[in-house]
């Protein structure tokens, strides 16, 4: 076991820096001299040529790849003499728009992104395996039917079109909902949840319908299984046969796709967040990208790889506790 | 309960009808079955693939696919059980009647230690049971099938035991509640030759110590002949002749009968082995399948 997580560990280290060194060429590739677009509007030559020499882009790409990754783990310091500014240790550089440092910015606005990504999976989770399990005790009847054609179209509706018209009817018609602003849990509970709950339900609703169709899918397996034959024919009552015979079997692989999709969550939270105007890490993003921000988008970029990779790994623990077969034998 | 005192069998089954609707019109898979089986007896239900033995042990348990419907009536020990609710039959199974299936790996749930589903079965039947006396009767259970080491063993999954060792830990499943009657739906069909000859033996071991009644299904008439007292073979849904043991073997009746006698190896009785005598070869693993219920 030991053994196995050392080799795993040293694996995701490996890919990580793969991800760095690939999102450096890829920045660099796409925009080669920074300097100008920080510059600005009074630039001089003497201007960019200092802000080169402050950012280290005269050097040569290759140690000014170290120096980024120098920063990321020891801290970097920018410039020389007075106007030296210092990086702290996980330094992901400054953004071009505001000079804040791209960490603290990512650090601010991440509280915001995890609330709507844990209310979102939550919801898609309860949502999800409900819908499929009731598609699946009730196959072929209008219960069924209907949780289908919810999931399908929780599938094929944009998420932006979904949120658009969501809010249409929540705010502007029936009016049960104000107008989404910023509340604070601490402010105000109340408002906190009925500011996020629209938000929670778009980022959940394309994922609760894929959840519903797989579960749907596995419980009809395994309810033909020869093992919840014997789990009736040892006089089980039915909700400890659906339960424990019928259900877990099926949850398992979703558990590990679970694991994946929070993880892959901020592309998701892009839109949703952009559309109901929530000031996390996805809008921040979109806002990054449309004004060029590079070190802002490269932080995103690396932040969250750092969770698809690391998620790879809690899944792969997980289904070792999840599955008995797959356990080390050796126990 | 006759005024008389007389008990009534363990099992009676009365013009048992099961049927499945087909594209191509309903399909009757049973066929106006009848027999009677009395308390501690014995009796084997032969017939080739398909001929409805499954759907006869599932029609009694109320276990029948839900497209499947059943007519005719089952009485438990004068009790009729067709009438029952679910709920009712639930009582029942597991409890009066236990079931052993043909293959004990799918027929066992992965994600479950042996003692887990064990504990299970024992559960379901006696209330205010604590997690430990569960846990000592799963034990003895497993015991009581010379499952070596098992209060060890009681906590290993399904996939660390061999295939002759699950087909114990159905055994001792079944077994925990002491129920009247055992169902065994080709215990063996699933094992190599020597662990057959094992576990058919552990099965009439279990049934001296316990009096149980025992409905043995196969498609083996060597197996029968070793293993009950009657004899009920059956062909497309239907009896085509029930006799003892004895009588089918010297002086069988029905053309069928013979030709499956004729097609089918006959036990050595001593080594407990296998020997052809021609038709199908005894390698009961390699041949198994189960056409029912996928
Ligand atoms: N779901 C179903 N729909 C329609 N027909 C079915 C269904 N399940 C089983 N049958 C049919 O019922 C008949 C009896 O099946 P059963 O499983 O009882 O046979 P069996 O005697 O147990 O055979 P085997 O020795 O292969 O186990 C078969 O001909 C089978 O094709
Ligand atoms: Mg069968």
């Amino acid at each position: 076991m030991a053994r196995f997580l050392i080799a795993r560990l040293s694996g995701v280290v490996l890919i990580l820096l793969l991800v760095c060194l690939f999102t450096f060429g890829v920045f660099f590739v796409l925009s080669p001299d920074p300097a100008v677009q920080i510059c600005g509007k009074n630039c001089t030559p003497e201007l960019i040529e200092r802000i080169r020499t402050n950012l280290g882009l005269d050097e040569p790409l290759l140690a000014q790849f170290f120096s980024f990754l120098g920063g990321l783990f020891a801290g970097r310091t920018y410039g020389v003499g007075e106007s030296a500014t210092h990086c702290a240790a996980p330094c992901l550089g400054y953004s071009f728009q505001s000079s804040q440092p791209v960490w603290d910015m990512i650090m601010d606005r991440l509280p915001v992104t995890a609330t709507l990504a844990v209310g979102a999976a939550v919801l898609w989770l309860l949502a999800g395996v409900a819908g499929g399990l009731l598609g699946a005790l009730r196959e072929g009847t209008w219960w069924d039917r209907g949780a289908m054609v919810v999931a399908l179209s929780g599938i094929s509706v944009p998420n932006y079109v979904f949120a658009l018209v969501l809010q249409y009817v929540l705010v502007v018609e029936l009016e049960w909902l104000p107008f989404p602003g910023t509340v604070t849990f601490a402010e105000d509970p109340g408002g906190w949840f009925q500011n996020y709950l629209m938000p929670w339900i778009v980022l959940a609703f394309a994922y609760a319908s894929v959840y519903a169709r797989l579960t749907r899918a596995n419980v009809i397996d395994t309810l033909s299984e020869n093992y919840v034959r014997t789990a009736r024919a040892k006089g089980l009552p039915r909700h400890q046969v659906i339960r424990r015979h019928a259900l877990r079997p099926a949850l398992t692989p979703i558990a590990t796709v679970f694991g994946m999709d929070f993880a892959g969550l901020l592309g998701g939270a892009l839109i949703t967040e952009t559309v109901f105007g929530l000031n996390g890490v996805g809008k921040m993003t979109a806002d990054s990208i449309s004004r060029n921000d590079q070190p802002v988008i490269m932080g995103v970029t690396l932040l969250a790889a750092f969770f698809v990779v690391v998620g790879n790994v809690v899944i792969d623990l997980l289904y070792t506790a999840l599955d008995p077969r797959v356990r080390v034998n050796s126990a | 309960m006759t005024a008389i005192g007389k008990t009534p069998p363990l099992l009676e089954v009365e013009e048992l009808n099961v049927t499945f609707p087909t594209p191509q019109g309903a399909v009757d898979v049973v066929r106006d079955l009848g027999f009677t089986l009395e308390p501690g007896g014995s009796l084997g239900i032969v017939g080739e693939s398909g001929s409805g033995k499954s759907m006869t042990s599932l029609a009694i348990m109320g276990l029948l696919p839900p497209r499947a419907t059943m007519s005719g009536r089952v009485r438990l020990a004068g009790r009729e059980l067709s009438g029952l609710t679910d709920r009712q039959l639930r009582r029942v199974r597991g409890d009066r009647i236990a079931m052993v299936f043909q293959d004990p790996l799918s027929s066992l749930n992965p994600y479950y230690t042996v003692g887990t589903q064990i504990e299970e079965a024992y559960r379901a039947h006696r209330q205010r049971v604590t997690r430990r006396q569960a846990r000592r009767v799963a034990v003895e259970a497993m015991e009581r099938v010379h499952i070596a080491d098992a209060a060890r063993r009681v906590d290993h999954y399904p996939h660390q035991f061999s295939g002759g060792m699950r087909q114990r830990v159905m055994i001792a499943m079944a077994l925990c509640t002491e129920p009247d009657l055992l169902i065994a739906d080709e215990p063996t069909t699933a094992l190599d030759v020597t662990v057959q000859a094992q576990i058919l033996r552990l099965l009439t071991e279990v049934r001296q110590e316990t009096g149980a009644g025992l409905l043995l299904i196969t498609h083996d008439l060597a197996v029968v002949s070793e293993m009950t007292e009657e004899v009920l073979v059956m062909r497309a849904g239907a009896c085509v002749e029930r006799a003892s043991a004895e009588r089918l073997f010297s002086d069988p009746r029905h053309p069928y009968t013979r030709a499956l006698l004729d097609a089918v190896p006959r036990l050595d009785d001593e080594v407990g082995e296998l020997r052809t005598v021609h038709g199908r070869g005894p390698s009961p693993a390699a041949g198994a399948t189960e056409g029912d219920e996928r």
